[in-house]
């Protein structure tokens, strides 16, 4: 983990009427960290999600990556810039197959989108980076199966396919277990670590299980109404009293 | 080479037999082979004709499952397309006497504009209102066709008349060579469509198809992908209309209603969205039902029509061939399986 800060906002708001979801949320997100956003429902974590990606504009505020100020650009270019970002209800294209699926990220950064008098197949390095990818989260046995007949788990590891492909700086991880048996869980994690290590990427993640957000944390943003409510290691939100009261319940042991 | 051919035998096999068609039916007419070739009246040039009508209808049809099924985009103003490639060669051929490479030059421009057109609207408009605001844009133009102000042009409500093709292709003394040219144009637009889909920007048109939203979080602008797709139907459609005002006497208002574009959609129905190939099938069915049923049953034949085709939705909703497909795949699994089972043991 460097000192570098990589993905910055600037007192972000976001009103949908009468209703603040964000309210001027200001974080510093470290290069090469694993950065967890938690908080009750309604706190507004995939609000916030959705205005650093760009799939909506910010009512007012900043969102800066690497220095740059990306706030109002179209959400085809948040992945040029290195940002990619997985949505908490699966979001696929349910009927091509997983390599389809995965093909499609791996070609997108190339500049090989608009040769229509040549085949697809024909370009090698999309195909070999997209069966990388495959082995790498673990559908090596599905390549060609549909997305839309996958079981859920594996629909969520071809979703951190379709990000991965691209290999961006960034990766936005919303929720990735949601909805997962539990025993699935520590597999997926043990793999998002196993990326975030490997490839000197910075994760951000939103997540609910506490136990997962603890252990694999460097740093931990809880927000609350649409607000930053606290911020700092695992273990110091763990001690701290308001974050217990207000999302923890005083119910979370600590235990790291 | 031979994959290719082994990939795409159904393909070679009826395009050899479309080769052959007209000597076939010259042979059972009963006619020496000579006949056909110097276009005596008879079974063999009459069935070309059908054919022929065929071909552009398949054409027609398979520019509008490119938008509608490859990439998902609802219009009900295709026949916009078909309808400004047939009245531009009728109106630059009559009015104009433009000769015919030029008029052809003309009516590419002409689908380059209505292109655009659409692109104007496309990424103000999703879905449904995309539909009805290309509905409109059909509309304005089939209005202006029929309009008595342009009636020396279009001949208004009676529709456009007495375009004389060149004689080299002429419909009357030159059918075969007319078979044998519109043929080839299908051909080759089959391939042109076979190849897009299967390419990079024919892939990324299924995505935005699939998951709109998805393609564009995966870096893709897809107004730019909608608009090639637009492109190339534009001019599909168009070709279809020059051939259209180059075969027909007439060229009626008909081909720029709405009605039209009901036809390109029944015919991608019939077919099966999506397919591509399904195009050509769809319109061997539908011209031929309507033909046969016009002839033996007369002024109700539309209504029996209309109810064979929403019993065909009911019953065969992926078109027949997309229900194929999904049937051969179907098989291949089973087989797979029982092999799997007989292998484990």
């Amino acid at each position: 983990m460097d000192n570098e800060i990589i993905f910055e906002t600037q007192n972000l708001t976001k009103q949908f009427g009468a209703l603040v979801a964000v309210d001027s949320v200001s974080i510093k997100v470290r290069k090469n960290s694993l950065h967890a956003i938690i908080g009750p429902n309604g706190a507004g974590k995939t609000t916030f999600f959705n205005l650093l990606s760009g799939n909506i504009e910010p009512t007012s505020g900043k969102v800066i990556f690497k220095g740059r100020d990306i706030t109002h650009q179209p959400v085809h270019k948040t992945i040029h810039y290195g940002i990619g970002r997985s949505f908490q209800i699966t979001n696929i294209f349910p009927n091509l197959t997983v390599f389809e699926n995965i093909r499609l990220a791996a070609q997108a950064l190339g500049r090989d989108n608009f040769k229509f008098w040549q085949p697809a197949s024909r370009f090698k390095s999309y195909e070999a980076r997209t069966l990388d990818v495959i082995e790498k989260v673990g559908l090596k046995d599905r390549v060609h199966t549909l997305a839309r007949t996958l079981p859920h788990g594996d629909q969520r590891k071809l979703e951190l396919g379709m990000i991965l492909a691209p290999d961006p700086e960034v990766l936005l991880l919303d929720e990735p277990t949601a909805g997962m048996a539990s025993e699935q869980v520590p597999e997926l994690i043990e793999l998002i670590q196993g990326i975030q290590k490997a490839g000197n990427k910075t994760v951000m993640l939103v997540e609910h299980n506490m136990n997962v957000v603890m252990s694999v944390s460097d740093q931990i943003t809880v927000m609350h109404q649409g607000k930053v409510l606290a911020e700092g290691t695992p273990s110091e939100i763990a001690a701290n009293k308001e974050v217990q009261t207000a999302y923890l319940g005083g119910l979370y042991e600590l235990n790291v | 080479m031979k994959t290719f051919f082994n990939s795409n035998r159904g393909a070679f096999i009826t395009l050899l037999l479309l080769i052959l068609l007209p000597f076939i039916i010259g042979l059972f007419d009963g006619a020496s082979p000579a006949t056909v070739f110097v276009n005596g009246s008879g079974q063999s040039k009459f069935i070309q004709g059908l054919a022929i009508e065929i071909f552009i209808l398949a054409i027609y049809a398979i520019s509008f499952d490119l938008i509608f099924g490859i990439t998902g985009m609802l219009s009900f103003g295709h026949s916009l397309f078909y309808g400004v490639g047939a009245y531009t060669t009728g109106i630059a051929m009559k009015s104009f006497g433009l000769p015919l490479l030029p008029t052809f030059g003309l009516v590419l421009v002409a689908a380059v504009v209505q292109a655009i057109l659409f692109a104007l609207v496309l990424p103000r408009v999703k879905g449904i209102t995309f539909a009805l605001v290309t509905l409109g844009l059909g509309s304005v133009f089939h209005i202006l066709v029929m309009s008595s102000e342009f009636g020396p042009y279009t001949g208004a409500d009676v529709g456009l008349q007495g375009v004389i093709t060149p004689a080299f292709i002429s419909p009357a003394n030159e059918r075969l060579r007319f078979y044998f040219v519109m043929l080839a144009v299908m051909v080759l637009v089959y391939l042109v469509y076979q190849r897009f889909v299967t390419s990079p920007t024919g892939r990324v048109c299924v995505a935005i198809r699939e998951n709109e939203g998805r393609a564009r979080m995966l870096g893709y602008n897809t107004f730019y992908f909608k608009f090639v797709a637009l492109l190339l139907s534009s001019f599909t459609a168009a070709l279809a209309g020059f051939f259209h005002t180059l075969y027909q006497p007439i060229v009626s208002p008909n081909v720029a209603g709405m009605g039209f574009t009901v036809t390109a959609l029944l015919i991608v129905l019939i077919g099966g969205v999506g397919t591509l190939n399904g195009a050509f099938v769809g319109a061997l069915i539908y011209r031929l039902l309507d033909y046969g049923l016009r002839r033996y049953i007369g002024e109700s034949a539309s209504f029996i029509n209309g109810a064979i085709y929403v019993l065909f939705v009911l019953f065969v909703p992926y078109g027949i061939v997309g229900t194929w497909r999904l049937k051969s795949l179907q098989m291949k699994q089973g087989w797979e399986r029982l092999l799997g089972c007989l292998v484990d043991k």
